[in-house]
């Protein structure tokens, strides 16, 4: 008996002294969350440190993660951070400022976009996180349809203009239109100029503000006072109506973006407003029809931008092990390897590598493309914000209500949350 | 002194019977009552994410709930749901569990096949069945089609999507109905239908008059518990449609799950969950009534 509770004790000493430092991160299940997971092995083989990422999808993301940075330890020493949790994280006090790091490691953050430094780096002079990966949103189009003189003699013939990457959104909707077809003549419209994903919630909120922004609109004015309920906010949902019913598949008003891709990927439409990191997987033979068919321009007037950024949170059980992972991951040597690999970048030089330039070509696109997007508005509540505006253009989309009831309800709730968070005074 | 003598063992045995269903008691304050209480209190202060804290607010809460946008289109759409599946389910149910009860081979067989959509966590039949329904790439329009029938658009159409969800619902759960019922049915004596066919009643007399009776406790308590998961009914729609279209599958589950993690607000998640406890309480102290009334 002695002895084996002696053996249990030696065993349990000697797997407490061993154990190895391990950094657990909560992630999405997108490619660039894959690429990573790929160059681990050399983070450990560098550091010893394991890194454990447990990848799920992102609407379970943020549920999962609240309830472990308010924990006193939390199950995750680094976290990865979507640009609209940022405010809420940030004034809940549950990241970690990295500016005594950055200071002490000498971590240049001018390398990164300044729009995504401003996204998912800084909050109020305080730098919170390192820029991850982006995923500004533009429109992917089917470049084989575009380039095919046949189509190109076609669309000037009937519009008068040329076939290009559009600079005006009245362009793209005249190319949206035009691809819109009936192709075994049954009098129904069977290959899409455009797919939507009208899902109530996130889905509908990001891409509509492409045609929010595309109409001329704005989320707010300077005092944080709602004024998307304008006349471009409702021309934005008519427009987004109209790309449904007349150009978009059956069911659009309830896909979100993994439903819509899978029509773009099965060749059945023309162009897809949409996170630009989608265009790698259509390009991957195993899920697409289009491989090789599909590039990407921005928005003319500037999509969404989007981003996610790495942190810590103050819940971390190793703070020190999860900054040299962050250190690590957005290495010079690894940000290259990623975008090698078919990642979304957010540091500005690696758009311009000439390694980089020769495996993907259109990367001086992705660049404007991040540029000159759009900020969606970033505030304590912006996730409850989503939600009530998500509500109110699916209800317009789907007709259950008129366009303008349903942007005052939305703008109504804005100015309340904005008031709640102290941006709007009145 | 014989009355001392005896007492003793009488308290020993209740001391025994204590000691045996201490660590029950103890687990089921820790994981039932515990929280209950605790959600009850904290619908009563101002608990929100952003700023934790346990201000006295009273009522404030309650009136939050009702005064949110849509609180009362989400109760709606829950009594619709909830009266729409179980019934559906208790009907389909009943008819299945009454020709599987005269079924005599293969009985295995039939309970393997029924069991096996309730063997799957609800999380995967949504994902499943969202992929069944893509109106452009599913199989069931695939199909449909084949025959002739135009794309159902069947979660984006505001009219369609609730029934598309009540169908799903269906799908997972009937066979919860067909089990308990064919349990109470292979359960019930025999003579009193012996007795009947002598009296020359029909088949149908028969059900009406010698099954139903017999059967209606067992009914009671399966609707009962179909009702009480109806009302917490919330992987379907978080998976299938967001309860979109517009606020057609909007459920109250999803509806206090929102008021938790999008609005961070703890204190009035928590009191809606206290009404919908009430409500559910208040149904299953009827039923329960009404159950003990016939026995």
């Amino acid at each position: 008996m002695k002895r084996l509770l002696l053996t249990a004790g030696f065993v349990l000493a000697a797997t407490t002294g061993v154990q190895a430092q391990t950094v657990h991160i909560l992630m999405e299940t997108v490619p660039d969350t894959k690429y990573i997971q790929d160059l681990l092995p050399e983070f450990k083989a560098a550091t010893g440190i394991d890194v454990d990422i447990e990848a799920i999808s992102y609407i379970d993301m943020h549920s999962k993660l609240v309830p472990q940075l308010t924990a006193p330890t939390g199950s995750y020493e680094a976290i990865v951070v979507d640009f609209y949790w940022v405010a809420e994280f940030t004034k809940a006090g549950w990241l970690m400022p990295l500016d005594d790091l950055i200071k002490r490691d000498n971590v240049d953050t001018s390398v990164y976009v300044p729009s995504l430094m401003n996204l998912v780096g800084k909050v109020n002079g305080t730098t919170y996180m390192l820029p991850f990966y982006n995923y500004s949103m533009g429109i992917i189009y089917r470049k084989d349809m575009m380039n095919d003189p046949k189509e190109q003699a076609a669309f000037k013939a009937k519009y008068g203009i040329d076939l290009k990457v559009p600079t005006t959104w009245d362009e793209y909707q005249k190319q949206v239109e035009f691809f819109s077809r009936d192709t075994d003549g049954d009098g129904k419209i069977d290959f899409y100029g455009t797919v939507n994903q009208g899902q109530r919630g996130d889905c509908i909120c990001m891409q509509w503000s492409n045609y929010l922004y595309a109409n001329g609109g704005q989320y707010h004015d300077k005092n944080w006072k709602a004024t998307f309920n304008s006349d471009a906010g409702i021309k934005a949902i008519e427009d987004y109506k109209n790309d449904i019913a007349k150009h978009g598949p059956t069911g659009a008003e309830s896909y979100c973006f993994d439903e819509a891709s899978s029509v773009f990927g099965q060749g059945k439409a023309y162009s897809f407003v949409t996170f630009n990191v989608l265009l790698a997987g259509f390009d991957d033979p195993s899920s697409s029809q289009v491989v090789g068919k599909a590039d990407i321009e921005p928005n003319p007037i500037g999509g969404l931008n989007g981003g996610w950024g790495w942190a810590i949170p103050k819940s971390s059980g190793d703070k020190e092990a999860a900054w040299k992972f962050i250190k690590w991951v957005e290495s010079k040597e690894t940000i290259k390897k990623r975008t090698l690999a078919g990642g979304a970048p957010t540091q500005a030089w690696v758009f311009d590598d000439p390694d980089v330039l020769a495996k993907r070509p259109n990367m001086p696109m992705l660049k404007q493309l991040v540029e000159t997007a759009q900020e969606f508005p970033t505030f304590t509540y912006t996730v409850d914000f989503v939600e009530a505006l998500g509500r109110e253009l699916n209800l317009a989309v789907t007709g259950q209500k008129d366009a303008k009831t349903a942007l005052d309800l939305a703008a109504d709730e804005f100015n309340k949350l904005a008031k709640k968070d102290g941006l709007l005074k009145e | 002194m014989t009355a001392v003598r005896i007492d003793p063992i009488g308290h020993n045995d209740r001391r025994f019977g204590w000691a045996l269903t201490a660590p029950g008691l103890t687990a089921l304050t820790l994981v039932v009552a515990g929280p209950l209480l605790w959600t009850i209190y904290i619908s009563t202060v101002g608990y929100t994410l952003v700023n934790p804290g346990y201000d006295f607010v009273g009522i404030d809460n309650y009136r939050a709930a009702f005064a949110e946008d849509y609180f009362g289109d989400s109760l709606l759409v829950t009594v619709k749901f909830v009266v729409a599946v179980v019934i559906i389910e208790f009907l389909i149910g009943f008819t299945v569990a009454l020709m599987l009860n005269s079924v005599t081979r293969f009985k295995d067989v039939y309970y393997l096949i029924l069991l096996m959509p309730l063997l799957i966590n609800p999380v995967v039949v949504a994902q499943i069945w969202r992929m069944f329904l893509h109106p452009e790439l599913g199989i069931v329009n695939y199909v449909i089609g084949l025959v002739g029938v135009p794309k159902i658009n069947w979660l984006g159409d505001s009219r369609i999507a609730f029934w598309t969800v009540v169908l799903v619902d269906i799908w997972h759960q009937v066979s919860f109905m067909i089990i308990l019922l064919l349990a109470g049915l292979s359960a019930l004596p025999r003579e009193p239908f012996e007795a009947a066919r002598m009296d020359g009643a029909t088949t149908l007399q028969a059900f009406f008059h010698v099954t139903l009776p017999l059967m209606r406790p067992v009914i009671v308590v399966t609707l009962l518990i179909r009702l009480i998961f109806a009302v917490k009914t919330f992987d379907l729609v978080f998976i299938m449609t967001r309860g979109g279209p517009g606020t057609a599958t909007d459920l109250i589950s999803y509806f206090i799950y929102r008021s938790a993690f999008y609005g961070l607000d703890i204190g009035q998640a928590s009191a809606i969950s206290v009404i919908l406890l009430v409500v559910v309480l208040a149904l299953t102290a009827y039923l329960y009534r009404y159950m003990r009334s016939l026995a």
